[in-house]
């Protein structure tokens, strides 16, 4: 006899995120992306729907990478001196969808740009691409909550994921999402209480839960992925038993751990490459909605492995 | 290794000491005491020093301002010495208060020298009806005289007496009583009153008065808490309580909590300061409530101490290291009853002392008394005692098992560690409404006078009111709201409860963002102690059938409030009992029953101890804990947000 499989039904379905607007919506990206709407767990396609596949973003600086490992700047064939030409890169090269805008190169220690430089950046760079982008700061807050605001208004209507807000500041950068209509990062360090409290208190702000992407924060494969999985795997678990608060997809940045593993450093261009992969799939399987990623042989692998798990 | 000498300013004290060794530890070899309440680990800021002279290694702190390092000035804990020093201690990084003027000290010390003072306090309505018996008895005799063929000695004729008379045998007699016995009976022609002190059927004399003054039998019971000793005295004959005194805790100067003192008691002198720190509170009390029910401190016969365990041991004197040690064994559970003089309290010479057993090195004689007083140990239904204090203690049982655990929350319920705590006593805000239209602050003052600041139920009541009228947000920030009594300060944004013209220490009573995140730390290790102890044992809030609540809160303490803030569960009110002290009650009952002083015992032999530290959820459960009310709003669903 054959023991029928046992299904999980959920109450819960995690909300949809929009990312970029198109001329329609007010903004003038070529098209735009939408994550979440599952309503089971990665991949679990029997047990319920999962309307959005996940995606992966390219990251970008606005500043050339100097510390990115030969091997990783090797990749882009050199178009890392200029950031324009990298985000084109990207796109028209790698046929890329959406894209991770880091501002780097705000931070005191990385050239301490200034706001009004960066939004004239901005603006040029969402002229030459059509993509639709997400903006994150240096991580340093008194910078970024100087900075990101004025990024913000250069980029009204759209529809941008920008990040990422903290448990100790995030008042700031919500007041600005909301006044320009875009998208917010909620980051925790890997804290299912502390990612739920941050949704909590910027949804109290007036922002709606569905304009929330969760970073819960991650370690690369040997540093920790264990952890990050298993925190993504407890909030997915709550959200589809109806916790609406922790219903938000997540966005993990896959390249910057996996490439500052000492595996990625040491030893020869493939290790680094095999580090971003296992790491990425790892997380998709905890239930990762968009990964920011780095090397473009890591990118096309994984994004060949989500076409695989959607094939009909 | 190589050592260097270094020099203190102004003291002029020199020390050799080797490399490595950081300015604190210098300056405690000279004998020179800097304020580091946190015990060395950088944490308080408290020990900076100026340096004149020489090469020191030092970590980054955020204590030190640009400014202050441009000037030399450096955390005494963080630097190590690396060349002979010269070193300058600023006043207000000095522990000791010599050179001060009287001014500067009361100042500086206003919270940890205070003078012992009228506490408000519920009183335990529910006596728990244990065999009235006090643990020191004073006896009338009216002694036939000898004959010739009556010619018992002295001794054993008071002995013979006392067993005709009350059927008691006493099991002995200290020397000093034998050797005056003989002048005492005939001076006072045979009419005496013997002082029979301990426990059981077989008491020893403690002492021999001549005439009766068996009217005359007093005793003070003691909680002797990390943060604030309170003591209470007692009419033993009648039981009446006379009145109830506290003082803050003076060890508080060598450091907040029970490890920095422990730490500090393995320093030269440091057991003996600490122990003349509390006996020195305790003994102040009792003469204050002495002078003031016109007591004569002979008349005082016992002493009950009920308190945490490192504290017990400092002030029996004993040395308290392996509390802090793994596996954490204590000195001392039980003691038999001692003599008071012994540890130098103050009341009658040959009066007795008796502390409260403890459980283990983190659940001390407090939490036996606790339970005592409220009764756990006999019910057949499941019971919840939860004191706040320095260490909060939650205790699970009934009369088949009892379980407890310790959860270190901080004394900002006490009134310390925030910016304008204080205990509940006269001058304390104890109430607090704040108007949802125009955000003004009502408030209620213990003795209706002008405010001087907030104790733990106004600090509940203020949380929850700045929470219902969105002034905090939920992770406890104050808001950017356009008001006037929302303001910037030192420690974050302040809320003003009372400005400085309607206060009567002249400055502002203000709660700041610092303060509730130190409120907010206490109310989550606490709830989160709760719920672990509840998991631990399988079972839920929804199973219990009271829950006692202790701590020092004065005589009111809003249950609501303190729901919705989320320091206790979110339960049917009535389930919640207010016992106020409840270590202190339990002292009550043991000095005056030695049948609650036998139940005493066998609870602290009863009461199995849950090690928070090493229990895998508990952190957890600390971090959901720490929003307003709960990360998880299913378990406040009456909590309206």
């Amino acid at each position: 006899m054959v023991t029928p499989l046992m299904l999980e039904k959920w109450s819960g379905k995690i909300a949809v995120l929009t990312i970029g607007a198109t001329r329609e919506d007010g903004g003038s990206r070529a098209h735009v992306i939408k994550i979440g709407g599952q309503q089971s767990l990665p991949f679990l396609f029997q047990e319920g729907p999962s309307p959005h596949r996940p995606v992966i973003a390219f990251e970008v600086w606005d500043v050339y990478p100097q510390d990115w490992q030969e091997s990783l700047q090797r990749a882009y064939v050199y178009s890392l001196k200029d950031p324009i030409v990298w985000a084109k890169t990207c796109v028209e090269d790698y046929n890329e969808q959406i894209l991770c805008l880091r501002l780097q190169g705000i931070h005191p220690d990385y050239g301490n740009k200034s706001a009004d430089t960066e939004a004239e950046f901005i603006k040029e760079l969402l002229k030459k691409v059509d993509v639709p982008l997400i903006i994150i700061g240096s991580g340093d807050d008194v910078k970024d909550n100087a900075v990101l605001p004025i990024c913000c208004e250069a980029a009204r209507g759209e529809r941008c994921l920008i990040g990422s807000a903290v448990q100790d500041n995030y008042k700031t950068l919500v007041a600005s999402v909301l006044a320009d209509g875009h998208n917010i990062i909620a980051e925790s360090p890997i804290d299912i209480n502390i990612a739920k409290q941050l949704n909590i208190l910027i949804s109290d702000m007036g922002l709606s839960l569905e304009r929330i992407a969760i970073n819960p924060t991650i370690g690369a494969l040997g540093y920790g992925l264990e952890y990050a999985y298993s925190i993504m795997e407890r909030c997915r678990l709550a959200a589809l038993s109806g916790d609406k608060t922790l219903a938000s997809p997540f966005i993990c940045f896959v390249g910057q751990e996996a490439w500052r593993a000492k595996e990625s450093k040491v030893n020869d261009d493939r290790q680094g490459i095999v580090w971003e992969v296992i790491t990425a799939t790892a997380l998709l399987q905890a239930g990762a909605d968009i990964l920011v990623m780095r090397h473009p042989e890591a990118i096309s692998k994984v994004n060949s492995y989500i076409a695989n798990l959607f094939r009909e | 290794m190589r050592k260097f000498k270094v020099t203190f300013y102004p003291d002029n004290k020199t020390v050799e000491v080797e490399g490595e060794k950081t300015i604190l530890s210098a300056a405690i070899s000279a004998g020179i005491y800097i304020n580091a309440v946190c015990g060395g680990d950088g944490v308080c800021g408290r020990c900076k020093v100026i340096l004149k002279k020489g090469k020191v290694a030092t970590q980054p702190t955020r204590h030190i301002t640009a400014e202050e390092r441009k000037h030399n000035v450096y955390l005494a804990c963080l630097t190590e010495i690396q060349d002979d020093l010269e070193v300058e201690i600023p006043i207000e990084s000095r522990l000791n208060l010599e050179g001060l003027t009287q001014e500067e000290v009361n100042k500086r010390m206003a919270k940890d020298y205070s003078t012992p003072e009228d506490i408000q306090q519920v009183e335990q309505k529910v006596s728990q009806g244990f065999r009235y018996f006090p643990l020191t008895r004073k006896i009338f005799l009216d002694l036939p005289r000898p004959t010739l063929n009556d010619n018992l000695s002295d001794l054993e004729r008071i002995e013979r007496e006392i067993e005709r008379e009350f059927g008691i045998t006493v099991q002995h007699t200290g020397l000093t009583n034998i050797r005056t016995l003989g002048e005492i009976l005939r001076s006072s022609d045979w009419k005496v009153t013997v002082v029979l002190g301990g426990a059981g059927v077989s008491p020893e004399i403690l002492f021999i008065e001549s005439g009766d003054t068996s009217e005359r039998n007093f005793g003070v019971v003691f909680d002797i808490g990390t943060t604030t000793v309170t003591g209470q005295l007692l009419n033993l004959n009648t039981r009446q309580i006379l009145g109830t005194k506290a003082t803050y805790n003076k060890q508080a100067a060598f450091g907040s909590d029970v490890i920095t003192r422990i730490i500090y008691a393995k320093d030269a002198n440091g057991l003996i300061e600490l122990h003349d720190a509390v006996t020195e509170d305790i003994n102040e009390i009792i003469l204050r409530l002495t002078d003031e029910h016109k007591v004569d401190l002979n008349d005082i016969t016992m002493v009950v101490c009920s308190g945490n365990t490192t504290m017990m041991h400092l002030l029996l004197k004993v040395d308290p290291t392996h509390i802090r040690r793994e596996p954490y064994v204590p000195a001392f559970s039980f003691t038999s009853i001692l003599r008071a003089s012994e540890v130098e309290i103050r009341i009658n010479p040959r009066g007795l002392l008796f502390c409260v057993p403890g459980i283990a090195s983190y659940l001390g004689g407090d939490v036996t008394a606790g339970i005592l007083s409220c009764g756990i140990h006999k019910q057949e239904k499941l019971n919840m005692l939860i004191d706040i204090g320095t260490n909060g203690e939650i205790v699970l049982g009934n009369r088949d098992f009892l379980v407890a655990c310790a959860a270190s929350a901080g004394p900002a319920f006490e009134g310390s560690g925030v910016i304008c705590g204080m205990r509940a006593s006269r001058g304390a805000v104890q109430k607090v409404k704040i108007s949802s239209g125009d955000l003004e602050p009502t408030y209620q003052v213990i003795g209706e006078i002008k405010p001087q600041g907030i104790c733990g139920s106004g600090y509940i009541d203020i949380l929850a009111e700045m929470l219902a009228t969105g002034i905090i947000d939920r992770n406890g920030r104050i808001r950017q709201i356009e008001h006037h009594r929302i303001r910037n300060g030192e420690y974050g944004r302040e809320f003003v409860v009372a400005s400085n013209t309607d206060t009567a220490t002249g400055s502002d009573v203000v709660v700041t963002d610092t303060d509730i995140d130190n409120l907010k730390r206490a109310k989550a290790a606490i709830y989160a102690a709760c719920t672990i102890l509840l998991k631990h044992m399988q079972l839920d809030f929804s199973v219990i059938e009271h829950i006692f609540i202790g701590g020092g809160f004065g005589t009111y303490l809003d249950i609501e409030n303190a729901i919705r803030i989320g320091l206790i569960p979110d339960i049917d009110r009535n389930k919640f009992i207010f016992v106020g002290n409840s270590s202190l009650s339990g002292a009550r009952e043991i000095i005056l029953s030695e049948e609650a002083k036998r139940q005493a015992d066998e609870i602290a032999r009863r009461v199995t101890c849950l090690e928070l530290s090493v229990e895998p959820g508990y952190m957890e459960e600390y971090m959901a804990a720490l929003f307003f009310p709960h990360t998880d709003l299913t378990l406040f669903p009456n909590v309206k947000i």
